[in-house]
């Protein structure tokens, strides 16, 4: 079973995120700030996390840049999970090494799960 | 239909709050941002302790149902910043934005102080409004910048290199600069312990510094200046030692102006731009702004 780690302090955005993976059969994780999401990756070694941009202790960013100088995740997805508009968005999430973004609020889940699915493959 | 009586607003001084609380109401305006900045409680306490927030004299705004927004007032000796505002959604244009600022200005006005300073992020239309009938007019634009650790390596431009230890760069920062937003103040770089710098002198005989904060995995809070020099070629020198000395640290900077003459050195270093702010003051500047020391 794939793993997924959602780090992200808002609630009801985690659970909805959580509530849509964990239907599709994926194992949930859930961390609300950047060290516990760490703390998480480096216990759990999930297939991918969605990440929260904007973290109350680090924001999301730093978070990535840590993953990706870390070692043993090399095989690790990163999804930037963000409100900004898109091409900040991609920039962004690209220029700290992850592997796509999805829109903050999730409207559709067909487009959300499309984000994702993919990467997991 | 009827419409809902406005319920009273009270404006309480923040100093009655805890900082759990504060950080909670800070956290609950700010969940349907675009970049909404979240804090924990220890990030919020350094903040007020940075940036000289008085929490006597700043605000939260409290009706029947409880706590609905919060106004904070930085205050270094004339000169004061408003700053931390926020509505909790859902209560948004009911006057409770207006009330908090409007109380942050009395209370800097009984200070003595006329001169209010704050920022606004880009395109947040309602904000910037408030601000401009409260009397607030637009200075310029700010560059929040962002470099991640990433990029490849970077070789040092050949100069001949200098490390500033904490005395030495607080002493270079307390240079003329002309006027800072309240994030790049003197005072702020004075309340922050990991702070250093590099003094440079190229070939061609440029000179110029560099003073930056350095924490476990971030660089930040840079303030420099090229004495002579072009400022592009300053910056990109400044930089190229610096991410070759911490090549595995992310970097954050806030509140460049977007006329700065180094900006292009950021630029050729992989500086991107996250978003912008627009900078503006209420009042007359004063001299000590001016002629920050």
């Amino acid at each position: 079973m794939k793993k997924i780690l959602i780090v992200e302090d808002v609630p009801d955005n985690a659970e909805l995120a959580r509530k849509i993976l964990a239907s599709r059969g994926y194992e949930v994780l859930q961390a609300e700030n950047a060290e516990s999401g760490f703390q998480s990756a480096l216990d759990h070694r999930p297939d991918l996390i969605l990440l929260d941009l904007g973290l109350p202790d680090h924001d999301g960013l730093t978070l990535a840049s840590w993953l990706r100088a870390s070692d043993g995740f090399e095989n690790l997805r990163i999804v930037a999970y963000t409100a900004w508009p898109p091409d900040t968005a991609r920039e962004m999430s690209t220029s700290y090494g992850c592997d796509g973004f999805v829109a903050k609020p999730i409207i559709s889940v067909v487009e959300f799960l499309a984000q994702i699915e993919p990467l997991l493959a | 239909m009827t419409q809902q009586p406005q319920a009273v607003i009270e404006l309480i001084p923040a100093s009655q709050f805890s900082i759990g609380e504060l950080t909670s109401i800070y956290n609950q305006t700010r969940v349907d941002y675009m970049v909404p900045m979240p804090m924990n409680a220890e990030r919020l306490a350094e903040y007020i302790e940075t940036y000289d927030v008085d929490l006597e004299r700043s605000l939260v705004a409290m009706d029947g149902s409880g706590m609905r927004g919060v106004a904070m007032l930085g205050v270094r000796a004339d000169r004061a910043w408003v700053t931390r505002l926020g509505v909790i959604p859902g209560t948004r244009k009911g006057g409770v934005g207006t009330a908090l600022v409007r109380g942050l200005l009395e209370q800097s006005g009984l200070l003595g102080i006329d001169f209010n300073m704050l920022e606004v992020i880009k395109n947040n239309t309602p904000a910037h409004q408030l601000f401009f009938k409260l009397g607030f007019y637009e200075v310029g634009e700010l560059l929040i910048l962002r470099r991640a650790p990433l990029v490849p390596p970077i070789e040092p431009m050949i100069a001949d290199a200098r490390r500033l230890e904490r005395y030495e760069a607080l002493d270079l920062i307390g240079d003329d600069r002309g006027a800072q937003p309240w994030t790049n103040q003197s005072e702020t770089l004075h309340h922050v312990t990991d702070i250093s710098g590099l003094r440079l002198t190229l070939g061609d005989g440029s000179t110029g510094w560099l003073v930056y904060q350095r924490q476990k995995f971030l660089l930040s809070r840079f303030i420099y200046k090229t004495d002579t020099g072009d400022p592009a070629v300053m910056a990109y020198a400044f930089l190229s030692h610096l991410h070759h000395q911490y090549p595995r640290l992310d970097t954050r900077l806030e509140n460049i102006h977007v006329s700065d003459p180094h900006l292009p050195g950021f630029r050729k270093m992989g500086y991107i731009e996250s978003f912008r702010r627009i900078e503006m003051w209420r009042g007359e500047p004063p001299a000590s702004l001016v002629h920050s020391k």
